[in-house]
């Protein structure tokens, strides 16, 4: 468990960005995409609201004299689901999604929606990949061995009653590692975190980095991904010295220069600067992309605003430098 | 023998209890029976990715009565992320092929559209499989499936248990559906063809990535259910360089120089199969879906081109879907 940030509001931490201009002409245009419920769609072209590109847009948002945060952590409020978690989109079935990590992130700082929060948190600790029941761990120790991976080792599932999958692994352990105590009925979140990780480290690319899932299927060793690394990565901020890590870090330090698209960049940039490496020359490539303003898909157009002012949105994350 | 009431109460009970046990297996899982009544498979000589493509598909679709005058084309290809030097993806000059003939065949617009199956990234994806600086060039739009809004749709089949799917708004209003796979063997369900295409269609941002929800369902089942709930009008398969062995994405590259038209999936992938040395009664989703969605018999085929001759070496495949060669 990591206490170490709880007590800082992100949405208070000072704006830090090697381009203002760039960063308000973008954050100017992510206030513009918000709909008039208080959401954002996923595509510019879209107004279906759901609750990915919301999170990201309302912690862009956050420090900037744009935008309304208030009408979209009430369309945050608004959509959760009776039973804790949060649907993907607005009007989805019920059952909840792995979005319901980033909603409890983006309503850190509302006094309001901590009965909220405490929901989505008890949701998330009683959400679990398939392989955490007895009887698929057993399939997947005996009969179905194809993946090369540790069933003890569990996380989160994109959706339930699926098997953990890196990404939504990563954002449950950094929404729950930001829970001040392990009280009240959430006294396996430490179990759950520890799971989590172990389960990361688990299922990293034989040469460092991440790919969606597991590192080995049917004897090939996965190529990584640059955004599933880094987000895992942040997730992993305090396991800075397992072998694991550091070569995921040179992994994405050797690939983050050849990035030419802004979402994987962005993320590169963040689990860079979370791990203390240097990323002014990988800002000076995503400032340089061209076209940023008119990006379509709103998710990427907020994380670069994150990424340009990285250290609030580390502090969104938990993670502190 | 005298039957008592209570043997015959017994009896009737025991036979109740098995008809519901047993009936689930032998009432149809589909709701509708599609099929035409004769299908028809253009095999088409194309030994590389040139600029002849567009002359090579033009007159390959002259080959049926096709009209999309004023209609919304979807050109679905496979595109699941990028390994350098791995013939994952449907090679974007057939695709940019297929949109100038579908333009000049008067559509009114030409979308291409798929949410990749393993990466977020979308763009890192188009970006790196040489589809950006395509479409741009040619000013064709993209959507993005993992993300276009979504609306909810009853399934026209219960092979999965599913009720229903979340599924793109863009692809269900397009008039004219096109799936474009990559000829490819899968570690998973044996082959990659036009049918297992469409779980490209399924929302990574509602259902994860890799589509894992259908996973779990049953790879087979969950084509089924999709394929009859979002009928493919047209296939263009991609056979110039297919793959075999650990696919669909660690496989191994292997030219066939063809590529493959059809006004049915069904037909489509039992000819794929038939190239690739496969005996497609030996794979479940398409042996299941000659049931009521199209038709995999040659005898129900017309089969225009060149012939669908089994290769001299089959496709190498992973040892659980050995038993789909034919020889």
């Amino acid at each position: 468990m990591r206490f170490d940030s709880k007590e800082i509001s992100h949405y208070k931490v000072p704006t830090v960005t090697t381009d203002p201009v760039v960063l308000s002409t973008l954050l100017a245009e992510l206030s513009l995409r918000q709909l008039p419920c208080g959401g954002w769609a996923a595509l510019a072209s879209s107004s279906q609201p759901a609750i990915e590109p919301t999170c990201y847009s309302a912690l862009a948002l956050g420090s900037a004299p744009l935008g309304d945060i208030e009408r979209a952590q009430d369309f945050l409020l608004h959509t959760q689901n009776p039973n804790g978690s949060w649907p993907v989109f607005s009007g989805d079935d019920q059952e909840g999604g792995w979005v319901t990590s980033l909603a409890v992130m983006s309503l850190f700082d509302l006094v309001p929606a901590i009965p909220a929060r405490l929901k989505g948190l008890h949701w998330l600790v009683s959400c679990v990949g398939r392989e955490g029941n007895w009887f698929w761990k057993w399939k997947f120790r005996t009969a179905d061995r194809h993946v090369r991976f540790d069933p003890d080792k569990f996380g989160w599932p994109w959706f339930p009653d699926t098997v953990s999958w890196v990404v939504p692994t990563a954002f449950s352990i950094l929404a729950l590692t930001q829970l001040p105590c392990s009280c009240g009925g959430l006294e396996k979140v430490p179990f759950r975190v520890e799971r989590g990780v172990e389960m990361l480290l688990d299922r990293a690319c034989p040469g460092g980095g991440w790919n969606a899932g597991n590192g080995t299927v049917y004897g090939a060793a996965l190529a990584p991904h640059a955004d599933d690394t880094a987000i895992a990565l942040l997730a992993l901020c305090d396991r800075a010295k397992e072998p694991v890590v550091q070569a995921s870090v040179d992994y994405l330090e050797r690939v983050g220069p050849t990035l030419t698209v802004p979402w994987s960049l962005a993320w590169a940039i963040l689990a860079l600067a979370a791990h203390r490496r240097p990323i002014t020359l990988l800002q000076r490539s995503l400032v340089a992309l061209p076209d940023l303003v008119s990006i379509d898909d709103t998710n990427t157009l907020a994380l670069v605003c994150l990424a340009l002012d990285f250290q609030r949105a580390l502090s969104v994350f938990g993670v502190t430098l | 023998m005298s039957v008592t009431r209570r043997d015959f109460l017994i009896g009737s009970a025991a036979l109740a209890a098995g008809a519901t046990v047993t009936a689930p297996f032998l009432l149809p899982k589909y709701h509708l029976d599609q099929r035409p009544k004769r299908s028809r498979v253009a095999i088409l000589n194309a030994q590389q990715y040139s600029q002849q493509l567009d002359q090579i598909l033009a007159a390959g679709l002259r080959l049926f009565p096709i009209n999309i005058r004023g209609k919304t084309v979807l050109l679905k290809p496979n595109l699941v992320d990028y390994i350098p030097g791995n013939a994952i993806n449907t090679h974007p000059s057939l695709v940019l092929a297929a949109a100038e003939s579908f333009r000049r065949m008067g559509a009114k617009s030409v979308i291409v559209a798929e949410g990749p199956g393993h990466q977020r990234d979308t763009q890192l994806v188009l970006s790196q499989s040489g589809y950006e600086q395509c479409l741009r060039g040619e000013r064709i739009r993209f959507v993005d499936l993992n993300r276009d809004e979504l609306i909810r749709i009853p399934l026209r089949a219960s092979y999965t248990g599913m009720t229903h799917l979340w599924l793109p708004r863009t692809v269900l209003e397009a008039d004219f559906l096109v799936s474009m796979p990559k000829i490819k063997t899968h570690h998973w369900s044996g082959v990659t063809l036009s049918m297992k295409n469409m779980f490209g269609v399924v929302p990574g941002a509602r259902y994860g990535w890799p589509k894992n929800i259908l996973h779990w369902k049953g790879i087979q089942e969950s084509i089924l259910d999709l394929c009859a709930t979002v009928p493919v009008n047209f296939v263009i398969a991609d056979g110039i360089v297919a793959m075999e062995g650990n696919g669909p994405l660690n496989g191994s590259a292997r030219p066939l120089g063809k590529i493959v038209l059809a006004d049915d999936p069904v037909a489509a992938d039992a000819t794929c199969s038939r190239l690739m040395g496969f005996e497609p009664d030996r794979i479940v989703h398409i042996r299941e879906s000659a049931r009521f969605l199209g038709n995999a018999s040659p005898a129900l085929i017309d089969q225009v081109g060149e012939t669908a001759n089994a290769p001299a070496a089959p496709f190498q495949v992973v040892s659980e879907f050995r038993f789909l060669h034919a020889f």
